[in-house]
């Protein structure tokens, strides 16, 4: 896992619940890296796994949930930092629809070795699009959290419907549809 | 509780320095890492360098020293470079005018070079084209052309390349000893005829001799005595030596080759038929001792080969049962043939001289000395090679090859 997700992650519970939270998550984790991060590094996804298990229990709010707050912040990151690569999209279905074949690659560049999940498009029109989503990380509402925060980036809203093909969460179908 | 915050504070402190710490070693990392990338392009780089001006100087070396003209020349055949030896065959330097290939060819070559330069581009090359050009100090010459295209890194055609070799005294050449083989062709027909006349003109007076000898003795039946009646035969048989002797010539003078008679013959079935012509005296034996091959060529000519040497056999045998075998022996490039009989033979210091023609080594009535000339003019045209073996008194063979 790159370390960004974790120190954005860390920056967004100290931001909402306070350092002291920080703290306790950190502490009751069982962490190679002793809870240091920096953005370049990269750690076991376990260690992330960990953190958000112990957030979820001391908040009482959902992992998925929590992922999807994440994600919504976690926008706003990519925003301020890397504003260049939403800057060529117009419409958010398309900027969703090439995280394939233009948003990984551009990640890569940064991130070499970053363990992306593969989104394979099944369908797309206009104003709608079926995506397959798979990772071992079973991260999806992260990725929901993202496709939310791409639509309201974009001035518009969608109903995005999000399909377990498998009970873990390792793939998932996505049907987004553009509110008009 | 100030001692709890005091606790979480100077952990986040510990974290945030561990991460400094951390991320400072990666990019150190990185940075090596850079360093020795940008070392190892920098090679490479260096490498690429070197392998272009090697190459560069190569083509240089070849474009320099190759003996036939070279010229390059842009797609709608502006000459771009060329070398020495161009520049000498052609007049012109590109270095001091601009010279177009449709300048350079002949006005009656254009549409033709139109034609080829298009093909030339539509297949990336053209190989053997011959085509006439005019140089600056208005020579014409004829050149043979082998030309390919340059393509560029998206192999798009960029301009051609062409060799051009000036073939005008090869041409000549061809020219002149196409010319001789046809002079020389009407001249062998004109000598035949002119056997041909001769010996029938030789022959008529032979006949008017021979006639009025007749005649004589006719009239004078019981007026001449004995003496002369035998001498009457000896001019008899005189004037009949001498008109086989004429027609052997014409024989000799007609043995020429002719491709459009060449066929499959089994030599087997030739040496059956001459059995039947030729006589054969009953004391005289012929065996065939090996199957004898089927060669390709004129069946006739095979035919008077094999005619000359039997019936030369059959004449001069001398022994009470005469043999003659016949043998062959197959070889990488030709057949090896062997006639061998037990006759006179034929001393050592006769043997290069039998072949040449009116050599009769022997008095004999039939013999004008001419067969073996004929023989050896046949295996001549078979690219073969005849010699002889013989031990005088006892026998003669007769060796001769035919190519495949």
């Amino acid at each position: 896992m790159k370390g960004i997700v974790l120190t954005e992650f860390l920056e967004l519970v100290e931001t909402k619940f306070g350092l002291e939270v920080v703290d306790k998550i950190i502490s009751a984790s069982k962490l190679e890296s002793e809870g240091i991060y920096t953005s370049v590094g990269t750690y076991e996804f376990s260690e992330m796994l960990q953190l958000l298990q112990h957030l979820s229990a001391h908040t009482k709010i959902s992992i998925d949930a929590l992922l999807l707050v994440y994600a919504e912040h976690f926008f706003s990151v990519i925003e301020s930092s890397y504003p260049g690569l939403l800057a060529i999209y117009k419409d958010p279905i398309e900027m969703i629809s090439s995280i394939e074949n233009h948003i990984h690659v551009e990640v890569r560049k940064i991130y070499p070795d970053a363990e992306l999940p593969t989104f394979e498009v099944i369908e797309k029109t206009e104003n709608s699009l079926i995506m397959i989503y798979k990772s071992s990380r079973a991260m999806h509402h992260f990725g929901l959290g993202l496709m939310n925060k791409t639509f309201e980036y974009f001035n518009s809203t969608a109903v995005i419907d999000l399909e377990k093909i498998k009970e873990d969460g390792t793939e998932v179908k996505f049907s987004i549809t553009k509110n008009k | 509780m100030n001692q709890q915050l005091e606790g979480i504070l100077l952990r986040a402190l510990k974290r945030e320095k561990g991460a400094r710490k951390a991320a400072e070693k990666i990019l150190e990392g990185k940075s090596t890492e850079f360093y020795d990338l940008t070392q190892k392009l920098k090679k490479s780089n260096f490498k690429l360098e070197k392998l272009i001006a090697e190459k560069s100087s190569e083509l240089r070396g070849v474009f320099e020293n190759i003996v036939d003209a070279y010229v390059v020349m842009d797609l709608r055949g502006n000459v771009i470079k060329m070398n020495e030896p161009a520049t000498s065959l052609l007049g012109y330097d590109n270095n001091q005018e601009n010279i177009n290939l449709f300048t350079l060819v002949d006005v009656s070559e254009v549409e033709k070079v139109k034609k080829s330069y298009s093909k030339l581009i539509n297949n990336g090359s053209i190989t053997n084209f011959q085509v006439k050009i005019n140089t600056k100090s208005n020579d014409q010459k004829l050149v043979h052309i082998n030309a390919s295209i340059i393509y560029d890194e998206n192999h798009k055609a960029i301009a051609a390349q062409g060799i051009v070799r000036d073939i005008t005294e090869i041409k000549n050449l061809e020219l002149q000893k196409e010319k001789l083989l046809l002079k020389l062709g009407k001249s062998n027909d004109e000598l035949q005829e002119y056997a041909h006349i001769v010996s029938h003109d030789l022959k008529s007076p032979l006949s008017s001799i021979y006639a009025l000898v007749s005649w004589l003795k006719e009239d004078n039946i019981g007026k001449f005595d004995k003496n002369s009646l035998q001498n009457f035969g000896h001019i008899e048989s005189t004037l009949e030596k001498m008109e086989l002797l004429i027609s052997d010539v014409l024989l000799y003078s007609s043995v020429s080759l002719d491709e459009s008679k060449k066929l499959n013959v089994d030599l087997n079935i030739v040496i059956e038929d001459l059995k039947k012509i030729i006589f054969i005296p009953s004391h005289i034996k012929i065996n065939v001792k090996n199957k004898l091959p089927v060669v390709f060529g004129e069946r006739t000519k095979f035919q008077q080969l094999f005619q000359n040497l039997i019936g030369n056999a059959i004449k001069f045998n001398n022994k009470k049962n005469g043999l003659i075998e016949i043998d062959v022996s197959e070889k990488k490039s030709f057949y090896q043939f062997s006639i061998k009989d037990n006759g006179v033979g034929i001393e050592k210091k006769y043997h290069d001289k039998i072949f040449k023609i009116f050599h009769s080594l022997n008095d004999h009535k039939d013999s004008t000395g001419i067969g073996l000339s004929i023989v050896k003019k046949i295996i001549d045209l078979y690219n073969g090679n005849i010699w002889i073996e013989s031990d005088y008194g006892k026998g003669t063979t007769f060796h001769f090859t035919l190519k495949k």
